[in-house]
């Protein structure tokens, strides 16, 4: 199979599956179980030991990563800044998530991300490749355009191809690992938010309706489940941070597969009306995922 | 000495010439610039000219590298230019090669073109002091050779890096990665070239004449060695008159006719000593007078070369006396803009120019590749300086490698608290380019971007919000200008700072406790 082959084989299954999942044949295409809830809130515990719990009761890691499959993670490492400063998802918490896809049976586990600082700077100093690499998973680069292939997105209103980051593209199965944060231009950045960082132009989102091209993407390939880091969480001058000042310890965690419902209960745990926040607006209207959190199945752990 | 022999110098020229040699060619043709900043900087610090500027404004081990340099040769003549200095070993790498296709060609005495190497040292140093660097960096030998590398060389070992990296990432191998390609001008890369034809050109048919007769380092070197303590000389008793010295001297400084030698024009490469069938030629302490004959063979060739190189050098220089302020300005919507933004630890654009001998050394090194090597946008006087480019990219928040390893002093070391305060240029905001604006949408792009929130979202129409600046705090850093998705033009841009200021700290708040685990989930 040469690159091209691979690429174009890689491009129509990830087609065929968003498809299959965006007409909600989850359960026909992979055969999963169905998830216990919708949605699991964890508090009061280390992000690791947190993950430990909420994972558990969605069944374990074994319900969303078969044996020998390519897991591809995908945290917030945006940022050039320490761990404390919240910038970047928790770089515990991500070698937690490796941990479990391997003893669900994966047979690799890439983390990768398209950050907005240096890429090499911001990998090391978030401490997410240090993290990575003990864990036993693989950090690749996500900082050249060579790496990023042209998708369409059929259900997009206003962003209606893009490039995406090969990996991604092959994943057998995509985690979505953001930070809850504040954010200048989209008010939060939690799951939806944090798939921006799999393409490669992000100037088209910002010139042409920021919200718009947030939702329309997340109607591409909706992750196989986000796990969203709130154990410090930066409460202003987002996205990037000023000091560590702008961070509060919150302590909790929010895991489920639908990353609108995810969303809406971050947006609400950081204090704000998930209504306020226009994407997850436009996407729950998108039938992207629920905002209706008082409908759904939720778990609330306290550890 | 029956210990030493004296043939074993030139061995140990050729391999202490390469352990200098290979890691300043790695130091610019590496795209992953694995070389850390401290190593760097003690391999740039015995560079003569570099550090011959930077320690007017800087001491460290630029100082120390001059001490040695200059205490090398007043012991041992000019060795630098065989050693230490890359260029040289460059032109020994061609005058290898060239003994190897013309094995019949030699060398012969001819008289170094003294009055013209000096005139042009005076005017070299003249023009530097008035704050041109024109002829200075037209051919100052590091920075020449870091230009070439840096432009030529760099963009293929990085083309290499990407076709591995390509051909391993389909393995999903990372090891490798894919590094962008440098933007690279074309005056730059002409220049880089034209350079480079000339050097493999008087090396290849006149050895070492580019050392004697256009290099500064060359001639400062040779009025310190004429007074050296060790001097090669011809033991005139020991001498069978055969010659072989003068046909392997590559710096054309024995006359072995008159068993003569112009030290003063040797570069200590030791081939002459090696050549040797009897023990004709020493390497002597004694300090033997040789009574200068100033007979020569007349050289019309070189002589009409000189002419030829004399007119357009001069030529050139001239209108580099220029001020700044006639640079040529870009068209751009602003007249703010025509000055370039120079990088934290430079101080003003004024120190900047007038240190910067252009090695590209920073341009090659910097790890966002924000700095970029403009050809005249300091005006002909800061020819082939590098600029921020923030097109390209902007500068890290974190970062000070550029300040670290500048060779020259033109960006002097800062540490990263430091330089998280230098303004070196403010943001300008243009409203009616902004999407905010013009397409009724949220952006921000520049807001997120910027670290010190020096540009931070207010409200607008609506729930809509626009950016607004408090330059106070702005560095300059450009990370707005680059983030600023608005075409053809940018909405923000930066606006330099001729002089670099001192910006405030950012504004630092306690954010109150958000949610607390001890609380229920609100939802």
């Amino acid at each position: 199979m040469d690159r091209r082959t691979f690429f174009k084989k890689s491009i129509a299954t990830s087609l065929t599956v968003g498809s299959y999942l965006t007409f909600g044949k989850y359960d026909e295409l992979f055969a999963y179980k169905p998830t216990p809830f919708d949605l699991v809130a964890i508090k009061g515990g280390e992000p690791d030991i947190m993950f430990d719990k909420g994972i558990e009761a969605l069944g374990g890691m074994r319900t969303f990563v078969k044996k020998g499959q390519k897991v591809v993670v995908k945290p917030n490492i945006g940022w050039d800044v320490s761990p404390e400063r919240a910038g970047n998802t928790n770089p515990k918490l991500v070698s937690r998530i490796i941990k479990h896809c391997f003893d669900a049976g994966a047979k690799e586990v890439y983390v990768v991300d398209h950050t907005c600082d240096e890429w090499q700077r911001c990998y090391i100093n978030s401490g997410i490749e240090r993290a990575v690499k003990d864990a036993g998973g693989n950090i690749a680069p996500g900082g050249s355009e060579s790496y990023y292939h042209d998708v369409k997105i059929p259900h997009g209103k206003t962003l209606t191809s893009a490039k995406e980051h090969e990996l991604i593209i092959s994943a057998d199965v995509f985690i979505n690992v953001p930070i809850l944060k504040n954010h200048s231009g989209a008010n939060l950045t939690i799951a939806m938010k944090n798939l921006m960082g799999n393409v490669w132009d992000r100037k088209y989102w910002h010139r042409n309706d920021l919200h718009q091209c947030i939702a329309d993407f997340a109607t591409f390939r909706k992750p196989d489940l986000n796990i969203v880091d709130a154990y410090n969480v930066m409460k202003s001058n987002g996205p990037r941070g000023v000091s560590v000042e702008d961070v509060v310890t919150m302590k909790a965690q929010l895991i489920s597969t639908d990353i609108v419902a995810v969303d809406t209960a971050a947006a609400k745990l950081f204090g704000m009306e998930p209504e306020d926040i226009l994407y997850i607006k436009i996407a729950a209207e998108m039938k992207v995922g629920r905002m209706d959190l008082d409908k759904l199945n939720i778990k609330r752990i306290t550890v | 000495m029956s210990w030493f022999k004296l043939e074993k110098l030139k061995k140990i020229r050729v391999i202490v010439s390469l352990f200098f040699f290979i890691p300043i060619s790695i130091l610019f043709i590496d795209p992953r610039n694995n070389i850390p900043s401290s190593v760097t900087n003690i391999f740039v610090s015995l560079q003569v000219i570099p550090s011959l500027t930077k320690i007017f404004v800087y001491s460290g081990t630029a100082t120390i590298g001059l001490i040695i340099v200059v205490g090398l040769t007043i012991a041992f003549g000019r060795v630098y230019c065989s050693t230490l200095c890359p260029l040289g070993t460059f032109q020994d790498i061609i005058i290898h090669i060239k003994k190897k296709i013309d094995r019949k060609k030699r060398f012969e005495y001819i008289k170094s073109p003294f009055f013209f190497h000096y005139s042009l040292l005076a005017a070299i140093i003249i023009f530097t002091v008035g704050g041109s660097l024109t002829l200075l960096n037209l051919l100052e030998p590091f920075s020449n050779y870091g230009r070439i590398l840096t432009n030529t060389i760099e963009p293929i070992t990085t083309f290499i890096n990407n076709i591995i990296a390509g051909i391993l990432g389909r393995y999903q191998y990372y090891y490798f990665y894919n590094i962008p390609l440098r933007d690279i001008g074309t005056s730059i890369l002409i220049s880089a070239f034209v350079f480079l034809g000339l050097l493999v050109y008087m090396s290849y048919y006149h050895g070492r004449l580019f050392c004697n007769s256009l290099c500064p380092a060359g001639a400062l070197l040779g009025l310190i060695s004429r007074f050296a303590f060790f001097k090669i000389i011809i033991n005139k008793i020991a001498c069978n008159d055969c010659g072989a010295c003068e046909k392997v001297c590559k710096a054309n400084c024995i006359e072995s006719e008159t068993k003569r030698i112009d030290f003063s024009a040797c570069v200590g490469c030791f081939n002459c000593i090696k050549s040797c069938p009897t023990d004709g030629i020493i390497y002597s302490a004694a300090r033997i007078k040789i009574p200068v004959k100033d007979s020569s063979e007349f050289n019309p060739t070189r002589r009409k070369f000189f002419k030829e190189m004399a007119t357009p050098v001069i030529g050139l220089t001239l209108p580099g006396l220029a001020n700044i302020d006639s640079a040529a300005v870009k068209s751009g919507y602003d007249a703010n803009k025509k000055h370039p933004v120079t990088p934290p630890g430079s101080r003003s654009i004024q120190h900047f120019s007038n240190l910067c001998t252009a090695c590209h050394l920073c341009v090659s090194t910097c790890p966002t590749q924000v700095l970029y090597p403009s050809f005249l946008d300091y005006g002909l006087a800061g020819i082939f300086q590098p600029k921020m480019n923030y097109d390209a990219s902007y500068c890290n928040y974190e970062c000070t490698v550029c300040s670290q390893i500048c060779p020259s002093g033109a960006i002097l070391p800062v540490d990263v608290e430091k330089k998280k305060l230098v303004q070196i240029g403010k943001s300008i905001f243009v409203k009616d380019d902004c999407v905010v604006v013009a397409k009724k949408k949220d952006c921000a792009a520049c807001s997120e971007h910027c670290p010190t929130k020096a540009v931070y979202m207010v409200p607008y129409e609506g729930k809509l919000k626009i950016p607004e600046q408090n330059n106070d705090i702005c560095i300059g850093c450009g990370a707005c200008e680059h983030a600023c998705p608005t075409t053809p033009r940018k909405a923000i841009y930066v606006s330099p700072n001729r002089v670099h200021l001192q910006a405030q700290k950012p504004k630092v708040q306690k954010q109150e406790k958000g949610f607390d685990s001890k609380q229920d989930f609100p939802f």
